[in-house]
């Protein structure tokens, strides 16, 4: 009763006037740059963080729900029409919705996505709101041996998520726990790897390394590109659209069937449940099981509504499946959920087992800033924004980046008013360019600097109970658990690698 | 394998940079103090560990490109693996934004950022229009931070 009351004050938090403008605004930034290819929700998200300074942590987080939700459906604008998802997500509906552009029904595609995207992200969030608090409670049970097991646990899904690539994912994984490593010791009142500055004793903000990852980092790689604009605009004129097309006939939404969204949308949430699957991934595998399972497989591929109801139900539901981890364990699986563990850290707010049960009221209006972002905006910016959609997207690149620079660097600078934390993002975002250029998957160097304390301190406070003795991660059941379901994941992630031939191997998160 | 072109290849040059960094830091970790004591770990038993786990996946990156190398035909073209001309002007300016932030202000700093980004990502056509983007993205900068969120930036008269 208790959980329903905080949900419904969540409501009621979000119908208020400015709450209400933040979910809406964060809702069009995350359209904006969902929908830009280059730019991604996470981006968004990234730059938003400073400004969380000075916002009240529960419109914060609201703006981050919607921006979340936005830019995981946006992708599939610039995917359906001009062949370039505006997202990783959005690369599914690519293969189904251009061929539809190309019959002229790029429209119905869009609103094929946007219902699929409607009900998805919607279902998501309710479970989302069921889920967690019960998942709080497991998470309870949980003792310092079986801690160290999960984030041991999520970093290795997270590592060997990225496919073809798990030396790679391993290295930025390791670097960021050793980024993390810097400043004072978890346990003792001791500095580390300090170098004799004083402005490392403090540690690495979070802030830098986020801004450095996903902002510095994005201008060096397009500053590679000779484009003026985001979209060419030779594009567009290939791809008008028309308002009172956007809403799907009613035959075809029957013919993908009730049991096709709701299955595509468990999909989803389970796999954002799962540390480093992300969008992209719940996408693949709902696509892959819908044309395994339909009656129509052979019509997969050449414009396909069913394809994206399923790509795109399956990655808006992601959205609330990856907020369990963090919330309830304090482990975030993805970098928007990483980001958003920053701006409750910044607030002074520490996400775990007893989170949820204390602090409940100060995230449900950000559980209903989803489900609302999910079930009205979605639907709404499409039928009023969709004409325009793709004039919006294709701005010049110059103001695009040079604003985008000028929000991150200023933004860096508000944490402690010193251009060092200024410096340290330019540093880190020279870093992830490499890194990026070489393909290492920079979501492992946050994910990784995130979890490493907490991987350090439990790993030592578990062999600080047994004497120095690690045979305690055996013993102990819970751990027990994690260690095994490590390895079983480790089967059937790696040796036995899930691959569809006619799909290719799913896409790295 | 010419030494020549390990040393173009950004495949090997990264993990290679990336090595002498972690030995660097597990040099520093050593100097922390013993990794056990007493039975218990010590505040330089994880990074040590971390470390030496990250130089066997850095040696298995770089053995990994030396064998891509190797089975590419020398016709082939070399992926890139630098930094680009471009990508090295937006860091150079970027470095001597930062330096000029507190000293000039955020306004002439901005200023100048904006114009000099603009020019790397628009090219050097239409100067009117670049001088009034860099004026109004400037005077945006500083109302969302300033007016919006209340943050003290640092001015040329406030110096």
């Amino acid at each position: 009763m208790d959980i329903l009351h905080a949900m419904l004050h969540g409501f009621a938090v979000l119908a208020q006037p400015e709450t209400l403008l933040y979910m809406v605004g964060g809702f069009l930034i995350g359209t904006f740059f969902g929908a830009v290819p280059g730019l991604t929700s996470v981006l968004a998200i990234a730059l938003l963080l400073p400004l969380t300074y000075s916002l009240d942590v529960s419109s914060a987080l609201v703006a981050c729900a919607s921006i979340f939700m936005a830019g995981m459906c946006s992708g599939s604008i610039t995917a359906t029409t001009i062949n370039i998802p505006g997202a990783p997500a959005s690369m599914m509906t690519a293969i189904e919705g251009y061929p539809m552009q190309q019959r002229g029904e790029g429209a119905k595609a869009l609103g094929h996505a946007a219902l699929g995207s409607m009900i998805g992200g919607s279902i998501g969030a309710l479970l989302l709101m069921v889920v967690a608090p019960l998942a709080a409670d497991a998470a309870l049970l949980i003792r310092t041996p079986g801690k160290f097991a999960l984030i041991a646990f999520a970093l290795i899904v997270i590592i060997i998520s990225q496919r073809g690539s798990v030396t790679k994912g391993t290295i930025a994984t390791l670097f960021g726990v050793m980024i993390a490593t810097i400043g004072i010791d978890v346990m003792q009142p001791l500095a580390r790897f300090t170098f004799g500055t004083s402005a490392l004793v403090q540690g690495i903000d979070m802030m830098p390394l986020i801004i450095g990852t996903f902002a510095i980092s994005e201008l060096l790689v397009q500053a590679d590109s000779r484009d003026r604009r985001t979209v060419d605009p030779s594009q567009m004129k290939a791809a008008k659209v028309r308002r009172r097309d956007f809403i799907p006939p009613l035959s075809e939404v029957r013919e993908i069937g009730l049991y096709r969204y709701l299955k595509s949308a468990v999909i989803g949430y389970a796999v954002g449940i799962l540390p480093g699957a992300g969008g992209s991934m719940a996408a693949f595998v709902s696509y892959a099981e819908a044309m395994r399972s339909s009656k129509h497989p052979e019509r997969f591929g050449k414009g396909n509504p069913e394809g994206i109801a399923a790509a795109e139900c399956a990655n808006n539901s992601m959205c609330g499946g990856a907020f369990v981890p963090m919330l309830t364990f304090g482990i975030p699986g993805d970098p928007t959920t990483a980001i958003v563990l920053g701006v409750m850290i910044i607030n002074g707010l520490q996400p775990g087992p007893q989170f949820m049960n204390t602090q409940l009221e100060l995230v449900a209006p950000m559980f209903a800033s989803l489900f609302v972002s999910a079930l009205i905006l979605i639907p709404l910016t499409l039928y009023l924004l969709g004409p325009y959609f793709l004039k919006i997207v294709s701005i010049r690149r110059d103001v695009l980046y040079s604003s985008i620079a000028v929000i991150a660097l200023v933004g860096s600078y508000v944490a402690t008013y010193s251009v060092f934390q200024m410096a340290l993002a330019l540093v880190f975002g020279v870093l992830a360019y490499f890194l990026r250029k070489q393909k290492y998957p920079t979501v492992c160097l946050l994910l990784g600097f995130v979890l490493g304390p907490s991987l350090e301190e439990y790993c030592r406070r578990a062999l600080s109970i047994n004497d120095g003795n690690p045979s305690i991660f055996f013993t102990s059941p819970d751990s027990l658990f994690f260690l095994a379901l490590t390895v079983v994941f480790f089967y059937f992630m790696v040796i036995r690698k899930p691959k569809d031939n006619s799909l290719g191997t799913p896409p790295a998160s | 394998m010419s030494p020549k072109r390990l040393i173009a290849d950004g495949r090997f040059v990264v993990p290679a940079v990336l090595t002498i960094v972690t030995v660097v830091y597990l040099i520093e970790a050593i100097r922390i103090g013993p990794p056990m004591k007493g039975g218990n770990m010590t505040p330089a038993f994880f990074p040590i560990a971390i470390a030496i786990v990250t130089l066997i996946a850095l040696a298995c990156a770089m053995v990994q490109a030396i064998r891509g190398m190797a089975t590419q035909a020398e016709s082939e073209d070399r992926p890139r693996g630098g930094i680009s001309a471009k990508a090295l002007a937006v860091t150079l300016i970027t470095a001597a934004y930062l330096a000029a932030f507190d000293v000039a202000g955020y306004f002439v700093a901005t200023f100048f950022y904006v114009l000099l980004l603009s020019v790397i990502f628009g090219g050097r056509r239409g100067w009117p229009f670049k001088l009034l983007a860099a004026v109004v993205i400037t005077a945006l900068g500083f109302g969302l931070f300033e007016l919006v969120f209340q943050v003290r930036l640092p001015t040329l008269w406030s110096q």
